[in-house]
Formats: C-alpha cells, sequence, structure tokens
C-alpha cells in the first residue's frame, strides 16, 4: 500500500462530504446543532432535505458544487434528518442514493484520488503496475474486496471469477468505483445506525416527519405482502421439497439441510408442534432436543430473532440446491419462490 | 464398548493429559470457548481458561474422550450464544474423507439397517436393498487410502491459500484430525472480521463453485464467426489451474478417457491424434488449433478440469463463525491418535499413522472382534477375527474407540 499525498480540494469535499477531511473541515467552522435552525442557515437545512427528498424520489443524489460550503455543511445535517426519522427504509435508501451519485463521480477520477479516497476507508489497494493486463489498474486485498461485495450478485462479482494473486484482486478502475460506492453506502448506514438519538431541535424534527410523510406516499404502495396462513407445499421450491420429504421417510439430513427446513417451515407459519412433527421419523429423534432447537429458530428462546432460511447462493455452496424449476432461476431465495409460487 | 473397555480408555487418556500432553500455547486462549465431551458422553460447553496451565489442570480432572475450542473469539466466552460478544474468527478449513471419493471405495466402512438388521460394508446405501429403510447405523475406519486422498485434497487448498490468497507458510497452521482428515487455520488479523457471507465466498473459491468457464473471453468476441482470438489465461489464480490442468489432462488421456466427459467421439478422436499442436497452442494460450473442437468442447473439458483442480472440503466448517473444532495435541475420542500440526511443506511425506500415535510404551491384550489390516509407524497388524491379541497400548486404543475390540477377560 502506497501513502498518497494528494490533499482533497474544497471542490472534492463538496463531492465526497463522507470524507474524514469533510468532518474535519465542519468541525473546524465550530457549529451547534441549534445554530442549523437560525435564518442563517435556512439554506443549509433545505438543502440537507432536498438530498433526502431526490434519495427517496430518484435514489440519487444531485451534487450542488456552485456552492461549496452549503453542499458540505448539508450532509452531516441530512444525516441527522435522516436518523431522526427513525426510518429504517429512508435510511437505507439514502445511504444508496449518496453512494450512487458517488460511483458516478468517482468513475471519472484520476488514479490519483481513487487512490486517496480509499485511504479514508483503509483499504489495502495498490495500483497494478505491469503484472497482470493493463486494463486492470489496481490491485485490492481479498478482504476488502469480499467486505464490499456481499451485496454485489452478478456472477462477474464471485471471488471464483477474479483474477487474484498474492491476495491481491485485479480491478479496473470502474470496478474499483463500484466498490468504493459499496464502502461509502455501509459507512453512510453505519451513521445512520444510532440507538439512542440525542434530543434534536424542532425543526429540524419537523422536516423528519415531513420526509416520513412523503415516503409514505410516494412508497407505500409496495407494501409487505402476506403470507397465507395454510402451507401450500405445491409452492415449496425444489430444495424444501426435497428435504421436507426426506424429513417425512426419516433420512438422514445434514445439519444446514434441518435449519434450512426448520426455518422455512418457521418463516411459511407453520406452528413448532407441527414442525417439531414432521422430525419424528428420524432415527436419532429427540423430543425435547428438537423443540428447544425449533424454538429457538422461531425466535421463541434465546435472542428472540426468528431465522430465515439461507439464500439460494448459501445453498449451492452447501449442496443443499439439488435442482432449479423454472422460477428458481428467477429468484434469490426459497421463501421469494414460496410467495411467487402462490400468487401465480 | 463394555464397562471394562471403557475404564481401560479413560485410564489411559487419563494417563496422556498428565504425562504426555504438552499444551500448545493457544493464541488469545482467554477469548476463546472451549467445549468437551465428558467420559459419561455428555457434551459440556461454553468454558473458558485464562491460560494452558488452567486448560491442562481441567484436562487432567476431566479427561474428556474429546476436546474442542472455538475458531471465535468473544467478550465473553461463557455467556450463551447470543450474550458472547462475537470478535472475530480464525479461518479454518476442514477435508475430511468422508465428503470425499477414495481409492478404496470406503470398503472398511460398515453400515446396518435400523429396521431388519441386514449390514453391509462401502458407502452406506440410501436404501436398504432388503426392507427399503432409509434409517442405518454406521462404523468408518481411517484408512491410509483415505487419509491419502484427504491429504491431496488438503495440498490443493494449500495451493491456493499460498498463491492467490497471499497468506505465507507461517500463517498457514495444518494439522492432521485425529480422525479421517485435516484442518487448516488461518488466525491472520485481517481474515478475523470476515463474515459468514464472506467466507461462503472463500468456499466457492476453493471448490469452484460459480466458475464461468470461457465466458469473459468470449462472450464479447463473436463466438461461432470467424473471429477466434486468443484466450486470455494469466498464468496465475483460476486461470494457471485450468491452463495447466487442462494441458496435464489432455497429455495423460486417450480417446476412451475424454469421451468418459462426454467429449463426442470424433472430437475426442481429433484431440487425441493431435495431442501435441493442442497442448504447443494452449501453452500461448489459443484453443483454435482442431477442426471440429469448438467452444463447447473447450468449456465441457475445462469445467471437468476445475473440478479436478478444485479442493473439496466441508463447506460448512468454513463459513461457520462459531464453529467448535478440536483442540491441537488433544486426544480424538475415535481413535486415540493426537490432533497434530506440521509444518505446510511439510506435507508430502506427512505420515498421520506415524505422527499422531501415542501411548508409546504400553502394551494390552484385547479380544478383536473383527479388524483389518492396519499400519501404526513401522508395524503392521491384522487382519483380525474372533481373536485374542496383546498389540501396543495405541493399537489397542484404536480397536476398542472403533468398537472393533474389548479388552480381554
Amino acid at each position: 500500500m502506497q501513502k498518497s499525498t494528494l490533499k482533497f480540494t474544497k471542490n472534492d469535499l463538496a463531492k465526497y462530504p463522507f470524507l474524514k477531511e469533510a468532518a474535519e473541515y465542519v468541525k473546524s467552522l465550530d457549529l451547534k446543532v441549534e445554530d442549523l435552525t437560525s435564518t442563517d442557515y435556512a439554506r443549509i437545512l433545505e438543502r440537507a432535505e432536498e438530498r433526502i427528498e431526490e434519495a427517496i424520489l430518484y435514489t440519487i443524489v444531485s451534487r450542488k458544487l456552485q456552492n461549496e460550503e452549503i453542499e458540505i455543511l448539508s450532509f452531516p445535517t441530512a444525516i441527522m434528518i435522516a436518523a431522526a426519522t427513525k426510518n429504517a427504509f429512508i435510511k437505507r435508501r439514502y445511504a444508496l442514493a449518496e453512494a450512487k451519485q458517488t460511483y458516478n463521480d468517482l468513475k471519472l477520477e484520476p488514479k490519483e484520488k481513487i487512490l486517496a479516497i480509499t485511504q479514508n476507508f483503509q483499504w489495502n489497494i495498490a495500483p497494478n503496475i505491469g503484472e497482470s493486463e493493463a486494463a486492470y489498474e489496481f490491485k485490492l486485498h481479498f478482504t476488502d474486496y469480499l467486505k464490499n461485495t456481499a451485496n454485489l450478485r452478478e456472477k462477474k462479482w464471485k471471488l471464483v471469477n477474479r483474477l487474484m494473486t498474492n491476495g491481491n484482486v485485479y480491478l479496473t478502475r470502474n470496478e474499483t468505483a463500484r466498490l468504493l460506492s459499496e464502502e461509502v453506502k455501509r459507512h453512510i448506514e453505519k451513521r445512520l445506525d444510532i440507538k439512542e438519538l440525542p434530543r434534536l431541535p424542532e425543526k429540524i424534527m419537523e422536516k423528519a416527519e415531513k420526509l416520513n410523510g412523503l415516503t409514505l406516499e410516494k412508497i407505500g404502495k409496495a407494501e409487505i405482502e402476506g403470507i397465507p396462513k395454510t402451507i401450500i407445499k405445491e409452492a415449496f421450491p425444489p430444495c424444501i421439497k426435497a428435504l421436507y420429504d426426506s424429513a417425512a421417510s426419516g433420512r438422514h439430513l445434514s445439519h444446514i439441510g434441518r435449519f434450512t427446513l426448520t426455518s422455512f417451515l418457521v418463516n411459511i407459519g407453520m406452528p413448532t408442534e407441527n414442525i417439531i412433527e414432521q422430525f419424528k421419523g428420524f432415527s436419532d429423534f429427540n423430543e425435547r432436543l428438537t423443540r428447544y432447537q425449533v424454538e429457538h429458530i422461531a425466535g421463541e428462546r434465546g435472542s428472540r430473532t426468528r431465522y430465515k432460511p439461507p439464500n439460494c447462493q448459501t445453498l449451492k455452496t452447501h449442496g443443499v440446491c439439488i435442482s432449479q424449476n423454472d422460477l428458481c432461476k428467477t429468484i434469490r431465495h426459497p421463501l421469494e419462490h414460496y410467495r411467487k409460487s402462490i400468487r401465480r | 464398548m463394555n464397562q471394562k473397555s471403557q475404564s481401560f480408555i479413560q485410564e489411559m487418556f487419563n494417563e496422556f493429559y498428565r504425562q504426555e500432553y504438552t499444551p500448545k500455547a493457544l493464541s488469545t486462549i482467554e477469548k476463546r470457548e472451549f467445549g468437551f465431551i465428558s467420559p459419561e458422553g455428555f457434551m459440556i460447553r461454553h468454558k473458558s481458561f485464562k491460560n494452558v496451565d488452567e486448560l491442562k489442570s481441567y484436562l487432567e480432572n476431566l479427561t474428556p474422550t474429546d476436546a474442542y475450542y472455538s475458531c471465535a473469539y468473544y467478550e465473553n466466552p461463557e455467556a450463551e450464544m447470543d450474550k458472547k460478544g462475537w470478535i472475530g474468527a480464525d479461518l479454518i478449513f476442514d477435508v475430511d474423507a468422508d465428503h470425499i471419493p477414495t481409492n478404496c471405495d470406503k470398503v472398511h466402512d460398515e453400515w446396518k439397517c435400523g429396521n431388519c438388521g441386514f449390514s453391509g460394508k462401502g458407502v452406506t446405501p440410501e436404501k436398504c436393498p432388503i426392507c427399503n429403510g432409509e434409517k442405518f447405523s454406521a462404523t468408518s475406519w481411517p484408512c491410509e487410502a483415505c487419509l491419502e486422498s484427504a491429504k491431496v485434497e488438503t495440498i490443493k487448498l494449500l495451493d491456493m491459500l499460498m498463491n492467490d490468497f497471499g497468506f505465507s507458510d507461517k500463517e498457514i497452521h495444518t494439522f492432521f484430525s485425529g480422525h479421517r482428515g485435516y484442518h487448516v487455520q488461518i488466525e491472520r488479523e485481517n481474515v478475523r472480521t470476515l463474515d459468514a457471507v464472506a467466507r461462503k465466498e472463500i468456499v466457492d473459491y476453493v471448490t469452484c463453485l460459480g466458475l464461468e468457464i470461457l465466458s469473459n473471453s468470449y462472450k464479447n468476441k463473436k463466438i461461432g464467426t470467424r473471429v477466434y482470438r486468443n484466450l486470455k489465461l494469466d498464468d496465475f489464480g483460476w486461470n494457471r489451474r485450468i491452463k495447466e490442468g487442462t494441458i496435464k489432462f489432455i497429455l495423460e488421456s486417450n480417446e476412451e478417457e475424454l469421451t468418459k466427459i462426454n467429449l463426442k467421439k470424433n472430437v475426442a478422436k481429433e484431440i487425441i491424434q493431435n495431442k501435441e499442436t493442442v497442448i504447443k497452442n494452449l501453452k500461448i494460450g489459443t484453443l483454435r488449433s482442431v477442426r471440429g473442437v469448438g467452444v463447447e468442447t473447450w468449456r465441457k473439458l475445462m469445467e471437468h478440469v476445475a473440478i479436478m483442480q478444485s479442493a473439496k472440503i466441508d463447506t460448512v466448517v468454513t463459513t461457520d463463525i462459531h464453529r467448535l473444532i478440536r483442540m491441537p495435541e488433544t486426544l480424538h475420542g475415535k481413535t486415540g491418535f493426537r490432533k497434530v500440526e506440521f509444518p505446510p511443506s511439510k506435507i508430502d511425506s506427512f505420515d498421520p499413522f506415524k505422527e499422531a500415535i501415542s501411548f508409546k510404551r504400553k502394551t494390552a491384550t484385547v479380544f478383536v472382534s473383527s479388524a483389518p489390516r492396519f499400519r501404526l509407524d513401522e508395524e503392521v497388524f491384522g487382519p483380525y477375527k474372533n481373536q485374542r491379541v496383546t498389540l501396543p497400548a495405541a493399537a489397542a486404543i484404536l480397536l476398542i474407540c472403533k468398537g472393533k475390540a474389548e479388552v480381554a477377560e
């Protein structure tokens, strides 16, 4: 890893307001939360609100670089407002929208600036100097690579499809920008993940309320769809069907197989008692233990979280995915198969 | 195992922990969870120790049949699972003969139908041939062929960990598990915080799951037209593995072997007849060398090669960030062998049936119901059938732990 000596300009900070240097700049102005509500700073508050509004409506936050000062200051303000909405959707959407714009900007930056920004996140990255194809401008350590590809679904992002040597994954500039924007998204999400909000001025709370209203109005239609009460076996994906049949005939199931089946049944609303019944055929059946495990997965014990079955990718890795039907090709999670199949 | 054998095993294991056992320094011991199987067969979990001395005296007192510690580090290792406070976990791999096809076809393993009692040897069938029952009890045996197959998989894994993932010889800890396989453990700081999703990607990498063969090179280059470009195979990572593997495979194959992987007869013939040209071209990265051998043929060939080059690991072990694994230098309850570490560079010459043996000084007389021929260190034993024999303690313990012998009356 080489240290960059590049200094960020004020214009850079306006473009990338999540940088440490931007935060330091804001700090140097020595503002108080209360100051934001004074008329002098009205434009900052307005721009902050607009940032979130753009996120909700267009899933991208524009850059208004004519007034760098407002652009820089409105970012931490927007973070405060988004956090104040206590709305998981808004928080996620805002982080995503800022990250999207970041990606668009980063793509056009010179190598040195990209490197300088990666330093903000302690990436283990270096320019590729003739070790591999020239199209690859960077090499990034696989641990940083994996942390930022968890949400990327295209096959080209799978580690096995990358050129990797000595722990480094080779990347084009565009790909590096994409991964860096993922890092930015996670960074913003983390900043928004505040358990206990401090008391915020009335004006901030008002903005938060307004944005909550906007979300309901624009996004409300995509409500989470309910799952019917009765169990419809015909809607099971092939993997679950196989597990279910194996359990019924007492055939041995792997640990992950049992977990997948149990969590699937829990999530489609099968009562705990009925699930325990499914496992009675096993030669090593132990009612007390089975009950404990099923109740644990159902969130009736321990951590009180109801576990979801693993996604299709994970099931493939562990050999639980045995065959795919047509619907399987369009989904990423066994529960999605169930929901879609019912609606057909 | 009868009462007498059980007390014998416990006595021997206890003697081992008091006299032979030298605990290895375990990194960050105070943040790990420990688990044991008591002589009565109960699982004891959520234990923690401040140092190896404390751990050693615990082992001496309990004499567990098996001892484990977590690959994970916790704020409170003794708390319940959801209150432990996960800090990170070593990256671990488990290669077990149970998960891979072996040359011995597992003839030494036995199964018995839980329904009608019919029994047989080899891999446990899906259904009982007599009554169609699907419940079985099975016993296994750690044979040389099984362990050799596991070693081959481990060598492939080590190659990837060093060359692709860039871990050094010193960062990779390799162990014989004490039963039918090998463990690989990496404690490096920057892998500790990888979550299960990231570890799954590592699993997919070493098992080549989701590997796209020829797609990147060809998708954009008009397959089927005359524009047949060079295959860009850099000399590292999976590219190297596939390139070298394909060359080796073609070099060592005849027509019959190529048709076995579903190549058409005439295609196989063309490849074999033009072996030299094909290989010469592959080396410089050109696929287009023989008439009638198109992209689909190459894809089939390379998919086969990729699977041969992949390391067959137990996938759930690596992705489980709370996993308990056997502690180095402790005994395996199914064999009486120790889990032992050796340098990755020495894997070729590592002999598990020598390095993992304890109880060297004693002998014991046992009645063996049935046991295959086996070797410990330089000495070969068996096969035995319903006979009384006096054996070195290690051999006696192995047979008793495997349910093949009891202490003689």
